[in-house]
């Protein structure tokens, strides 16, 4: 943004800075885009610019005009460092990327995608078209389920002895020994429980994960939150999976199965979704 | 049972959280103008950071239940 930029246009300020530039919320395919705005769509992130395209070829992306000087790159870093500001902000992108996710094949992009003029937004469509196109087409028919796996430690540490052999079979070597030899035995399982637990959790993470692949393309995600304690216990795995729509029923069949499974050793699974495909809008 | 076991979280029970996860820090990075025409520096880089933090920093300030009041906003934001 340096004065004299050439990229500048009319709409600059004193400053040299445009008053309002462009935010930039998924990119689709022309024909349902221009469908779809004009069906009754949510509020744009800022309600003094509606949601418009900007078309270059077969693609549109869909903008909405903000002010600068609230989305202008150092303006919008610490408006960020405002949690309410930005989760209303996230909220409303979401709503209008869901709203074109649902009947037509969308790339969502990630928030704060800004742009300063219109050219600037086709010359990346126009560029970009060929793997932009291929985004799409992969996500065709498709959508983002999200998967989160918790564990309740108490729970699995009280139920590990039924879950592994190798307690199982020191229980019964401690039952069987003398009063001396018990008491060691006694301390080998105390030492060998924490470790099975972990084993315990990596193993049915994995096990979540495996399972659900067969339905879908898989993503694993770790979390950003670094309190992971929830009321569901802790947070063991962070899965996104990209499902076609029709093999969702045996998706969630399957996911419910996993979850009755492993209930009663302490484990949970919360089914998320569908999502815009945020984790598979992969650059090709 | 198998509903207590999986929790499916319905569409319009908004959970906030998963929201700004997935908004703020997946979806297709592209480079706006403004994110390059600064500096020679990879802003870019910069630029997610600050998203992390700030899904971060949400994330504290709401937690499961204080996302509520944001909700509460966004409903009457219509």
């Amino acid at each position: 943004m340096r004065a004299g930029d050439p990229k500048l246009t009319e709409r600059e300020t004193k400053s040299g800075e445009p008053a309002r530039v462009f935010y930039v919320y998924c990119i689709a395919e022309r024909g349902p885009t221009s469908a779809l705005l004009n069906d009754i769509v949510p509020g744009a992130i800022e309600a003094d610019g509606a949601l418009e395209m900007v078309i270059k070829d077969d693609l549109a992306a869909v903008v909405s005009s903000v002010p600068a000087s609230e989305y202008g790159e150092e303006a919008l870093q610490s408006r960020l460092d405002d949690p309410t500001w930005t989760a209303l902000r996230a909220m409303r992108h979401e709503k209008v990327v869901e709203h074109f996710a649902r009947k037509s094949s969308v790339v969502p992009l990630r928030f704060g995608t800004i742009y300063l003029e219109r050219a600037g937004i086709e010359k990346m469509l126009r560029e970009r078209n060929a793997d932009l196109r291929a985004i799409i087409e992969h996500l065709r028919g498709r959508e983002e389920w999200g998967v989160n796996a918790y564990c309740d430690r108490s729970v699995l540490k009280t139920n590990i002895t039924e879950l592994s052999e190798r307690l199982r079979e020191l229980a019964r070597q401690a039952e069987e020994a003398t009063p001396g030899r018990s008491y060691l035995i006694q301390k080998e399982i105390e030492a060998l429980r924490e470790k099975e637990v972990r084993a315990a959790v990596k193993r049915v993470a994995g096990a979540i994960e495996r399972e659900l692949s067969n339905y879908g393309e898989a993503a694993t995600r770790l979390r950003v939150l670094k309190d992971e304690a929830t009321d569901h216990g802790e947070l063991i795995a962070k899965l996104a999976f990209l499902v076609d729509l029709e093999r969702f029923g045996e998706f969630r069949a399957a996911a419910e199965r996993l979850a009755r499974e492993h209930a009663a050793a302490g484990f949970q699974l919360e089914l998320t979704g569908p999502w815009p495909a945020y984790n598979f809008a992969v650059d090709g | 049972m198998a509903d207590e076991a999986l929790e499916l979280l319905e569409e319009n029970e908004l959970s906030l959280l998963e929201t700004l996860d997935h908004v703020l820090n997946r979806g297709l990075v592209i480079a706006g103008e403004i994110t390059i025409s600064v500096a020679d520096v990879d802003l870019i880089f910069l630029g997610l950071n600050v998203l992390l933090s700030s899904v971060e920093s949400a994330q504290e300030a709401f937690g499961k239940r204080g996302a509520r009041s944001v909700i509460d906003d966004l409903n009457r934001d219509k």
